[in-house]
């Protein structure tokens, strides 16, 4: 929960470190407070440090893919709002999306304005 | 040993006998059949044409000749004599003479002629017996003689069976034999093997490797080329022929028509080649998406930047126009220093140039992002069932992706009408659509040649009663006539080594067809070709009942 009047606090995860820059560069002048992994390690340990509200998360990662992510956040916080963003959609078989909650999949390469408004509608869901 | 037997000879039933006579009842013929009873068939024949005639379609095992037939009677007993068939001749002039006279002819007996049912019952046992003890004994020496003492399995074989002599010619072939070679028995016997089993590659073929080098093969890949220019494939087993004493006597060879198999299996082929490029294509396009992903985002953010940079420096030019008419000497020093910069800069064009070099970039990121987009649908495999698919869609994609490969000498026109969605599997009519593209574009290079000049594709669709139409049409080479009705044959080709395989348009075909559609062409030479595939909707849910 984004508690009274706090920026939500946005987890970004991708192993490209270009892409993570490139989503903060999009989202400088929206209002989220942002941290970023590029590892399933580092997410999970920003996880436990820090209220996340809401994971904005690349599928295709070494070592865990980000469903699988997003099922180990899930298990410890149920109420982040997850999302996955990636160039490979159709990779993503829709029951397993369905069965770990996520709320929504960006496409790579992203429009700045689809994204803005993704994620404006997934923080509605924390008031 | 009753010579005639019907367990003898493979149970062959009664022997066959030719009865060349004016009458068709002479006196003898019923007592002598209450003699041989069942054993004998006979084939009466009123002259001596007829009979040569019967033996060229059924199998003779022994031929009764009136001499008095007269016309071409001795030329029978010699054609008898070559096709093994021993001929007993009933001479109405008895005397020695003649009967050598006979004989030297190739007659195998000659009795005088009303000597009674029982002579000429007990000679023609006699002559039947000695033909089959010859065939056995012939058989065992020589496999070539399988062929005719075992006449009957072959001629109901379901296998082409081929035989050839040592130079080459045709010696035998069976009903199958005669479909797949596309002739009759006696127009094929005799022939050279050659013109059916040619070596159009200089490398021979593989009747030929039997007969001159004694090689073997076993379900082997082979191309029958007929005379009408058909290709036929074929899974041939081939073997040469040696008698007792190892001379080579000819080859023999049994094959299938696999043009249905063949068919089946390239388009199998295919597709899990098409699977597997879809395949390469979604993981080559999902690594590109990365890339694209930070670049296409960057490129947005730089123009934002860009604009809010002009507004800046919208200002400062402002506060330069101020600031160089200003008391203070410092303030106008800098003032004239940034003048100068900004004058050596060109500050204004470079806000300008790249406002507009990161638009041109922002669209070649558009572009990569539609031909990435269109390789995944692309690869995108098919479901087993149909699905409702928007043809136009898939006809744009598909021209999407070759077009770059032809834009050089193509023009594009596009004509597409709204169109209901059509059930179908989008995947296959992609691969139709690529066909008649590549088809088109080739037959437009061939008729631009090196000239510079262009030709045009039209791609236009509507509806049309009971479904849609998609037409492509080029201005391309066309297609001479004789080839239209070949055109969609599989392996036929008219491109040069390497540039076709001679399947797209067959298995273009194959898939219109399990669509329940039809593929057609109209063309002509030196103006163009339009292939026209209709797909059927069923409306008839939309029909009042």
């Amino acid at each position: 929960m984004s508690a009274g009047g706090r920026a939500p606090l946005l987890l970004l995860v991708d192993d490209e470190p270009r892409i993570l820059s490139a989503l903060r560069r999009s989202l400088r002048r929206e209002p989220y407070e942002i941290l970023a992994a590029e590892t399933w390690g580092d997410a999970l340990r920003l996880c436990d440090a820090h209220p996340i509200d809401l994971v904005l998360s690349d599928h295709k990662m070494p070592g865990m893919t980000g469903l699988q992510l997003l099922e180990r956040i899930a298990a410890r916080r149920p109420q982040v709002i997850r999302m996955l963003i990636t160039g490979w959609t159709e990779a993503i078989p829709e029951d397993a999306m369905r069965a770990v909650g996520v709320r929504a999949v960006v496409s790579k390469p992203w429009e700045d304005a689809a994204l803005k408004e993704t994620l404006r509608l997934a923080c509605k869901a924390l008031r | 040993m009753d010579p005639m037997d019907p367990s003898e000879g493979g149970g062959r039933g009664a022997a066959r006998v030719a009865l060349v006579s004016a009458d068709p009842q002479p006196a003898w013929l019923a007592q002598a059949r209450a003699l041989w009873g069942e054993e004998i068939e006979i084939l009466h024949v009123g002259a001596a044409s007829d009979c040569q005639a019967l033996a060229r379609i059924t199998r003779l095992d022994a031929a009764i000749l009136d001499a008095r037939i007269g016309a071409g009677a001795q030329a029978l007993v010699a054609s008898l004599a070559a096709r093994a068939v021993p001929a007993l001749v009933l001479e109405p002039e008895p005397g020695d003479s003649a009967a050598l006279a006979w004989l030297r002819a190739g007659a195998a007996e000659c009795l005088a002629w009303g000597v009674g049912a029982e002579r000429i019952a007990v000679a023609l046992r006699r002559l039947l017996a000695r033909e089959r003890s010859r065939r056995e004994a012939l058989r065992r020496a020589s496999g070539s003689n399988v062929v005719r003492a075992q006449h009957d399995i072959i001629e109901q074989l379901n296998s082409a069976l081929l035989v050839v002599d040592a130079a080459g010619r045709i010696a035998y072939c069976n009903p199958p034999a005669e479909q797949i070679l596309g002739a009759t028995h006696e127009a094929l016997l005799g022939r050279s093997a050659w013109d059916w089993f040619g070596a159009p590659a200089g490398e021979e073929s593989l009747v030929a490797r039997s007969l001159r080098r004694g090689e073997r093969f076993k379900g082997a890949e082979a191309v029958i080329m007929r005379p009408d220019g058909r290709r036929v494939p074929v899974g041939m087993s081939c073997a040469p022929m040696e008698a007792a004493d190892g001379a080579r006597t000819g080859a023999v060879a049994v094959f299938q028509d696999l043009s249905d198999t063949k068919q089946l299996r390239t388009q199998l082929l295919q597709h899990e080649k098409l699977a597997s490029i879809g395949q390469l294509a979604a993981g080559v396009a999902h690594e590109i998406n990365n890339p694209m992903g930070f670049i296409h985002a960057n490129l947005f953010q730089i123009a934002e930047y860009v604009q809010d940079l002009r507004r800046v420096w919208g200002q400062v030019e402002a506060l330069l126009e101020a600031a160089r008419k200003a008391e203070a000497p410092e303030l106008r020093e800098a003032a004239e220093a940034l003048g100068a910069e900004a004058e050596a800069v060109d500050v204004a064009f470079v806000l300008g140039d790249l406002a507009k070099a990161v638009r041109e970039s922002q669209e070649g990121s558009e572009r990569i992002r539609h031909i990435v987009q269109d390789l995944r649908d692309f690869s995108h495999q098919d479901t087993a069932e149909r699905v409702l698919a928007d043809l136009n869609q898939c006809l744009d994609s598909t021209a999407n992706i070759v077009w770059p490969m032809m834009k050089h000498v193509v023009t594009l026109e596009k004509r597409y009408a709204d169109l209901p969605a059509v059930p179908c599997f989008p995947m296959q009519l992609k691969q139709v659509f690529m066909n008649l593209l590549v088809n088109a574009y080739q037959a437009i290079e061939e008729a631009v040649g090196q000239s510079g000049a262009t030709g045009t594709i039209a791609l236009e669709t509507r509806r049309s009663p009971g479904g849609v139409e998609v037409a492509v049409r080029d201005t391309g080479v066309g297609i001479p006539p004789e080839h239209r009705s070949r055109i969609f044959d599989p392996f036929f080709t008219t491109k040069k080594v390497g540039a076709g395989t001679g399947l797209g348009l067959s298995t273009s075909f194959g898939i219109v067809q399990r669509h329940g559609g039809r593929l057609a062409v109209e063309s002509e030479p030196g103006v163009g070709t339009c292939f026209r595939l209709f797909l059927p909707v069923d409306d008839v849910e939309d029909l009042p009942e």
